[in-house]
């Protein structure tokens, strides 16, 4: 069942608080964005509906859990914008998470901040090429969220440039978007995708280790180190360090379990030799190969920049 | 990096010179083989003498866990008081119950050597004898999770180190190894950095150590450490220390016995007899030692075995290049910290390079060496294949290079 953005008009009757909105600017696999007027103040309002299970061959206790568990998921996301509190990690907006149905279906909503600027995805697709101190500002942001995150018991999982916005505000001039299927490493189980049973979480972007099937066992922020080695990878070098858009889903996974990527020294041959490797290092497949000291990251970069 | 004394019995003045001479930056005191008092005489004597030369103390807890054999040698880890309070023959039962009992002894034994004039302290541990994947593992992540937040409680400003000590079998399931890394190298609250000992089944098994397997396993731990900020002091590490420097290794310690040279718990046992062995001459080209008859023969025939180093002088011609036997380790660690230098190199790659140049030079010196005389087989070539299969599967095991994953 395709999803369908619900119109403005709609939003307005459902969710109080709201002055005005906009028609929707972004749909994903989270759900749709739209620009609204909260209180005179600019933000982007998050609308998620609540996937049904049609299925007569599906116990209805399954079909209850699968459902609790994606509102665990936006309630997750809330709960870890409200602990974390580092700049460069988008904040929330003034409008609560609010449940409302539209005919048979569940949605749910919230609003953040809107933020002025471009998200990495459309710069790389305009052949955007970033010099040395937006690529190390970059890296020193996502590691700044990272180690916000963990220190709450997150992990993002979900760190990819089109979840990264290069603003306008000098003082944050990237700012990490969508924290819709962090997880909370001591209290939830990993949201698995029903129709592949696999993580959710976009395949180009997935840590190795996510893909083993013992991976809950271990899992930490080194998952999102690997994405942020990517990220930095395919933003400095204008393309993604394994993944080929002629690619299939199975090849693309192959590749990231199996294929050792180029070195980011093949693409920027400007940039330091230092810069290059440690970005090289984020993407080793095992995470106890990944420079995980994130102290000791924030030193090489303080002195690259 | 650095190269430090593995401390035994019958030390004499040899450290003292090894650092008088500069063949040594530092030293590792063994509890087993000096009393609480005279190890305080002689952090005295190294401080006022050599200010700057590293101090440790390596508590050799896993003893005390390890060890089970009727007449346990533990010389003065059991007899001098002080080391009671924190020596201990803890079962596993007693250990795997919580941490309660783990972070006791970690404190004592830190209490007690940050009231020494040590440079840097050593957290206990026991031995993983056998598997990654075993209780004793468990237990010994244990240890290192608890020695940063017992550091940390002490407020000492000195850098504490917490021990791996791993069986030469345990290094052999690299998947296990591989996850037990992963989790020693994200801790709430670290210690700066670890004391790492592979051991042998007993210190005269020369193939044990020598094996690709256990040579990668030993190098990956170095590597992976070392990329996560810790410093990595290799005990026992000896002849193999300069290519553990390749993959990141801080310092190393080989001592004047052979129980020195390799780690095992042998050194805790009841001891088999027999002769004292042949005084041996650590050959630079040949990555090896040989006997001091057979630098004899080969030191006109063969001259570049020799090292051109200070200490070729303690193997003199006129004495059939028999050594004095309390000297024959001053070579050893001039020969090292010379290959040292010889290997260091910019990054794992281009020290891996060297390594191989290396090696390839020794096989070279070898063709020609046993065209001219028959080798005692401990001065053979057959460690050369094991260092080079070593380091091509080290590098496949840490990514280096575009090695691809064949381990998992």
């Amino acid at each position: 069942m395709a999803k369908k953005a619900l119109e403005p008009e709609l939003l307005l009757q459902h969710i109080s608080g709201l002055d005005s909105l906009e028609p929707c600017i972004c749909a994903g696999g989270f759900g749709w964005v739209y620009p609204a007027t909260i209180k005179g103040t600019k933000e982007a309002l998050k609308v998620i509906k609540i996937d049904r299970i049609d299925d007569p061959t599906i116990e209805s206790d399954l079909i209850e859990a699968f459902i609790k568990e994606q509102i665990s998921r936006v309630r997750r996301e809330v709960d870890a914008l409200n602990k974390c509190k580092v700049a460069e990690l988008v904040k929330l907006g003034a409008i609560d998470i609010c449940e409302f149905d539209v005919g048979e279906d569940k949605y749910l909503a919230f609003s953040e901040e809107f933020l002025e600027g471009c998200d990495l995805r459309k710069l790389i697709l305009q052949r955007y090429s970033p010099d040395l101190n937006e690529i190390t500002s970059l890296f020193r942001s996502l590691l700044r969220c990272i180690e916000d995150l963990w220190s709450n018991g997150y992990i993002h999982r979900d760190i990819k440039p089109g979840n990264v916005i290069k603003t306008l505000d000098k003082s944050r001039p990237f700012v990490l978007l969508d924290l819709g299927i962090a997880y909370a490493v001591y209290e939830t189980s990993i949201t698995y995708k029903a129709s592949e049973r696999m993580p959710i979480a976009t395949y180009r972007y997935l840590a190795p280790e996510m893909l083993q099937p013992d991976f809950r066992d271990r899992i930490d922020y080194r998952s999102d180190l690997y994405t942020t080695g990517l990220t930095v990878f395919e933003f400095a070098a204008g393309q993604h360090p394994l993944a080929r858009d002629s690619d299939d889903m199975i090849r693309t996974i192959s590749r990231a379990l199996r294929q050792p990527p180029k070195s980011l020294k093949q693409y920027r041959p400007d940039l330091p030799e230092g810069l290059c490797d440690l970005v090289d290092g984020m993407l080793k497949k095992k995470p106890a190969l990944r420079p995980a000291n994130i102290e000791m990251l924030f030193k090489k970069l303080e002195v690259m920049s | 990096m650095k190269l430090y004394a593995q401390h035994g019995a019958s030390d004499g003045k040899k450290t003292i010179q090894g650092l008088g001479k500069g063949y040594i930056d530092g030293v590792i005191f063994s509890p087993r083989d000096i009393s609480s008092k005279k190890l305080r005489t002689q952090l005295d004597l190294i401080e006022e003498s050599h200010p700057s030369a590293d101090r440790f103390f390596d508590p050799q807890y896993y003893a005390g866990h390890n060890v089970s054999c009727d007449n346990p040698r533990f010389g003065r880890l059991e007899s001098c008081e002080e080391y009671g309070k924190f020596f201990q023959q803890r079962r596993r039962r007693e250990l795997e119950q919580g941490t309660s009992i783990i972070k006791e002894d970690i404190k004592s034994c830190l209490h007690f050597q940050s009231e020494t004039k040590l440079t840097g302290l050593i957290g206990p541990n026991i031995l993983i004898s056998r598997s990654f994947d075993s209780i004793e593992a468990a237990i010994a992540k244990n240890f290192i999770r608890q020695t940063g937040p017992s550091a940390a409680e002490l407020r000492t400003r000195i850098p504490v180190y917490a021990t791996l000590a791993v069986s030469r079998e345990a290094l052999l399931d690299k998947k296990e190894l591989l996850d037990f890394l992963t989790d020693i190298t994200v801790l709430e609250t670290p210690p700066h950095g670890f004391y790492v000992l592979i051991a042998s089944r007993n210190f005269d098994a020369r193939t044990d150590i020598y094996n690709a397997d256990v040579i990668a396993g030993w190098m990956l731990i170095n590597y992976t450490l070392h990329l996560n900020g810790f410093a990595v002091i290799n005990g026992y590490s000896d002849v193999l220390l300069p290519f553990l420097g390749i993959a990141g290794a801080t310092a190393g310690a080989t001592g004047w016995w052979s129980n020195l040279r390799t780690f095992s718990l042998d050194r805790f046992m009841p001891a088999g007899g027999g002769r004292l062995p042949v005084q041996r001459y650590l050959s630079k080209t040949l990555l090896n030692r040989i006997t001091f008859f057979e630098l004899d023969q080969l030191r006109n025939a063969y001259p570049d075995v020799l090292n051109g180093l200070e200490t070729d002088a303690l193997y003199r011609p006129d004495m059939g290049s028999e050594p004095e036997r309390a000297e024959e380790i001053y070579q050893t660690w001039e020969s090292i910290q010379s290959l040292i230098r010889d290997l260091s190199a910019k990054d794992s790659k281009d020290g891996m390079k060297k390594c191989n140049q290396a090696i390839e030079a020794a096989i070279t010196a070898y063709d020609n060496i046993e065209s001219m005389i028959r080798l005692d087989p401990k001065s053979n070539r057959n460690h050369l294949q094991a260092i080079s299969e070593g380091i091509r599967l080290f590098a496949n095991l840490a990514e280096i290079g575009g090695a691809t994953l064949d381990s998992r």
